[in-house]
């Protein structure tokens, strides 16, 4: 449905190498919500507004529903008036001096062929109805709280039944509760509808909860992308890694590969991992693993577990954070359902889970380091 | 130093109250006392030109040999005064045209600037500095040596280009030559308002299918609308009460308006003081309703242009377009700057005034500028001014840092009533302010004799510029948190100790601001100077005017370009005050 082919903005005023967004290519199918996600910098809301046409590329194709709307080497570029989008912003951009239906009416009073007197009218208010403020159509768009802007909002961008949803960073401005409310809501009016949408956001769980696919980017790249499943559990990609979460890395040595998996040793310790494609004995690797995927006891139940002290503990209420010792390693661990916490100094032993740990060949996975990604603003 | 003490977290073990109750009335007494002497002063400012404007208003024969008495009379025969009528229309086709005229420019400059990605924007940002360097004065006499019909530079040079030329002496030519000077003000207010909107609300509509053109109009217009009127009606205010453009262009055009008839009805024997203080009430009330309905409207507008975070002013790229742009900021660069500011340079060379040519080039003399540094009348005026701008300035520092303080920083009761007090000079157009001060101290039975001192004009600047000085001083005040001064008093220091080590050295930089602008705004001043000053205590900006009045453009000329360094160097120091500490601009 959108196709971006090679696309290249460069910032303003600075030198060329270092883009906005530096060579994109991506597809996003049909009805499907499709998250861009990434820090802050990383070109996420740049590609949204080459999609809108707000910007103009400086290389590169987009294409929309089979028509090319920018291509800067064929002198192409199609308005973002003229391009069949809704789009949601992060300040949601209510227009403050109409009333919420007269903003939701906005786009269909602009639009050709112009709709029938009241025509415009009744299909705003169903759109104020599917987002559940019927009730206040007549009020000044002001006098609403965040939550009901980003709502009028929504029903905004979608009253003229655009072929494509662009979403940026629409529940960044919301309150903690409300966000989550909002983010399912989007969600099943998408799905509802069955609309082709691209949703832009820095937030992890937003991305993992509402989206078809995941495209996660750096630098003005798409590192990887992947449904949410996939990218959580096996990202392919250090920085994926790191950005969703996964704060454990070891450096180690392959010493076989069997059908159980590869037994990776790391000087005194080694493990198991069950999920090592085209690794092969010898290597040396890089493994990943999450903070939750340990288990942690005080008393040693299997041969596999490692000995460590305990160094630092926080409280976070439905879990415990701590800090392991493992000689050079510091190890940080996530335990869930405990009642009474571990303390400094405390021996405890830790069983790693072969399922879940991330196996990268060293060299790989040392290229993209998130210290080492260029500090972008 | 003091500001490393610890501050109790907890409340203190229960005691004896009374030590902590002494010391927060040591704490009170010193405010009480500076708030009353602050209130006295400003309440004294703000309150006696007016009052005894509307006083004389209202008298039979105010500064009269007959006993006077209260009377509508002069209201009566003011209003019923053939011409009255075209007077009025007169001031107000006057002051409205140039109000429309500036700010559509103004804020059309300020859209480009701030919103497009028209090229070459540091056109338009050094025009915006125009009115803090070159005096309204100056401003006219330039415009009056290039446009008068036939003799007028600008004018020769249209006439050799076979276009039809333009007399200045008019009323289209008041209207221009008053534009040049407000323009930038308006451009400035322009520049506020499109940086604090949100450029999502004009990419929504994009978006939503609504073309360039009709966004512009539909969203970009109609939110900044109450920006847009209420700088119009502050640009009529400024025109409707400033002195130079009526007299020097409007008076030889035949075009009288309410400044240059109450400057006459003074001038002329016997003076008319009734009618002079009706047309005064007349103007100010005029002036405070532009300006109350001017601050309510950008009140409002402030309200609708707050957003959230994610909010952005970001530049449109206007393609082709932005060559049109272009064109308009050189335009105005060369119209509004390098103009008046080269044909005062021109003139100031030439001992007799003639049009540029290789010819002239061999009369290129400093004679003018000799006659500016010998002759003893301009050494006179240029050290009165220097002496009034600068006490000017350090009172009003002073005494606005003062009222900043008790209205930013305490509860005290009465602060609210300060503030209102602070502000009334805004409302009060610069000509009343002149003229009631000359009431007051001609009329007023005072134990000594201020009239025909330097001290007089300095208390028409203080009071002119103590508003100018507020807007430096309270939002520097309002940056320092109210923890400094507690951790200063917890360290044992009393309130005018923390005053004078803790707020003086963080306020410094809003201090030096304030104190450089104010004298400034008293340096160019002429339209309360004008009615203040005598022979012995003539400031520059009216010795330009009596060197104009006289036929003298050559010695005017050098004189302004004196001036023009002079504030230009004051100018350059608020700018390197602002960009070191990061001030906001408060003009």
């Amino acid at each position: 449905m959108i196709k971006l082919t090679g696309l290249v903005k460069r910032y303003p005023g600075r030198a060329v190498g270092a883009n906005a967004v530096d060579g994109i290519d991506l597809e996003v199918g049909e009805g499907k919500l499709t998250t861009l996600l990434g820090p802050s910098g990383c070109g996420k809301t740049t590609t949204l507004r080459l999609i809108a046409g707000l910007e103009r590329a400086d290389a590169g194709t987009v294409e929309i529903g089979g028509q090319v709307v920018s291509d800067p080497a064929r002198g192409i570029f199609i308005g973002p008036h003229r391009r069949p989008i809704g789009i949601v912003f992060q300040s949601y951009a209510i227009w403050p001096h109409m009333t919420v239906v007269e903003n939701v009416m906005f786009p269909l009073k602009v639009s050709r062929p112009r709709p029938r007197k009241g025509e415009a009218r009744k299909r705003a208010l169903e759109a104020l109805d599917a987002v559940g403020l019927a009730d206040f159509a007549e009020r000044p768009a002001p006098a609403l709280s965040g939550g009901q802007q980003q709502r009028v909002a929504l029903a905004r961008a979608l009253v003229r039944e655009p072929k494509v949803l662009l979403l940026d960073e629409p529940l960044s401005n919301l309150d903690k509760g409300l966000r989550g409310r909002m983010r399912d809501e989007i969600r099943a009016v998408q799905q509802r509808l069955g609309i082709t949408t691209v949703f832009v956001t820095h937030d992890q769980d937003e991305a993992l909860a509402v989206s078809d696919d995941v495209v996660v980017m750096n630098g003005g790249h798409v590192v990887e992308r992947g449904i949410p499943h996939a990218i959580y559990t096996y990202p392919r990609d250090m920085f994926t890694a790191r950005f969703l979460g996964v704060s454990n890395s070891l450096d180690g040595v392959v010493e076989s590969v069997g059908p159980e998996g590869a037994t990776v040793s790391f000087g005194k310790r080694s493990m198991l991992c069950s999920q090592c494609e085209a690794i092969e004995a010898g290597q040396t690797v890089s493994v990943f693993m999450r903070p939750e995927s340990f288990k942690l006891s005080r008393r040693q139940h299997s041969d596999e577990a490692w000995p460590g002290t305990i160094e630092f503990s926080i409280y976070h209420g439905d879990c415990w954070d701590y800090h392991v010792r493992l000689g050079d390693d510091l190890l940080k661990v996530r335990v869930y359902r405990e009642k009474v916490g571990l303390e400094h100094g405390d021996l405890v032993f830790l069983e790693p889970d072969p399922d879940s740990a991330i196996v990268m060949p060293a060299a790989t996975g040392m290229a993209a380091t998130p210290a080492e990604v260029p500090a972008t603003t | 130093m003091a500001l490393l003490a610890q501050q109790p977290t907890t409340a203190p073990p229960p005691g004896p109250p009374a030590p902590y109750r002494r010391r927060w009335r040591d704490r009170l007494n010193p405010q009480y006392i500076t708030l009353a002497i602050a209130a006295l002063a400003v309440a004294y400012l703000a309150l006696v030109p007016v009052g005894t404007m509307l006083y004389s208003s209202l008298q039979s024969d105010f500064l009269g040999t007959t006993p006077s008495t209260w009377t509508l009379h002069n209201y009566v025969s003011t209003f019923t005064a053939p011409g009255i009528g075209s007077l009025i229309y007169n001031s107000f086709v006057y002051a409205a045209a140039t109000s429309i005229f500036s700010t559509v420019v103004g804020f059309g400059l300020a859209w480009l600037v701030v919103r497009t990605n028209t090229p070459a924007k540091g056109f338009a940002r050094i025009a915006a500095l125009v009115p803090l360097i070159l005096p309204g004065i100056l401003n006219t006499v330039a415009w009056s040596l290039l446009l008068s019909p036939q003799r007028g530079q600008a004018n020769l040079a249209l006439h050799a280009l076979h276009l039809p030329q333009f007399n200045v002496y008019s009323l289209a030519g008041m209207v221009f030559v008053q534009s040049m000077h407000v323009i930038p003000v308006a451009y400035l207010m322009g520049t506020a308002s499109f940086t604090s909107m949100d450029s999502s609300l004009e990419e929504a509509a994009l978006a939503s299918g609504c073309s360039p053109a009709r966004t512009f109009r539909t969203i970009t217009l109609r939110i900044a609308r109450p920006a847009i009127l209420s700088a119009a009606l502050l640009m009529f205010v400024q025109t409707i009460s400033t002195f130079e453009v009526p007299q020097l262009i409007g008076v030889p055009a035949r075009h009288f308006v309410f400044v240059s008839r109450i400057y006459s009805a003074l001038q002329q024997f016997p003076a008319d003081y009734g009618t002079v203080g009706v047309l005064g009430i007349f103007v100010l009330v005029v002036a405070c309703i532009g300006l109350y309905s001017s601050q309510r409207l950008s009140r409002g507008s402030a309200v609708q242009t707050i957003t959230g975070k994610g909010f952005r002013a970001r530049a449109q790229d206007l393609g082709a377009w932005r060559w049109v742009g272009f064109a308009g900021f050189v335009v105005f660069f060369v119209v509004a700057v390098a103009l008046p500011l080269l044909m005062l340079l021109w003139a100031s060379f030439l001992p007799t005034y003639e049009s540029p040519s290789m010819d002239a080039l061999h009369h290129l003399s400093l004679t003018n500028y000799s006659q500016v540094i010998h002759r003893p009348g301009i050494v006179d005026a240029m050290k009165n001014s220097l002496i009034t701008a600068f006490s000017a300035g350090l009172i009003v520092t002073v005494l606005s840092a003062v009222v900043a303080y008790l209205t930013v920083k305490t509860r005290i009761r009465g602060r609210g009533l300060l503030d209102g007090l602070a502000t009334v000079p805004i409302a009060v157009p610069s000509v009343v302010m002149g003229v009631g001060i000359l009431y007051w101290y001609l009329s007023a039975p005072l134990p000594f004799h201020l009239y025909g001192t330097l001290t007089i004009l300095t208390i028409a600047f203080v009071t002119i510029t103590l508003p100018y000085a507020m807007r430096y001083l309270v939002p520097g005040m309002q940056q320092i948190k109210d923890e400094l001064e507690e951790a200063a008093t917890a360290s044992g220091a009393n309130w005018p100790q923390a005053f004078r080590r803790i707020f003086i050295p963080l306020l410094m930089p809003s201090l030096l601001s304030a104190f450089v602008y104010t004298m400034i705004v008293a340096f160019r001043e002429i339209s309360a100077a004008i009615f203040l000053y005598t022979s012995d205590t003539e400031v520059v900006s009216v010795q330009v005017y009596d060197l104009y009045s006289s036929g003298n453009y050559p010695v005017v000329a050098a004189l302004g370009v004196l001036i023009v360094l002079f504030l230009s160097l004051l100018a350059l120091v608020v700018r390197l005050i602002s960009r070191r500490f990061g001030i906001k601009n408060g003009s």
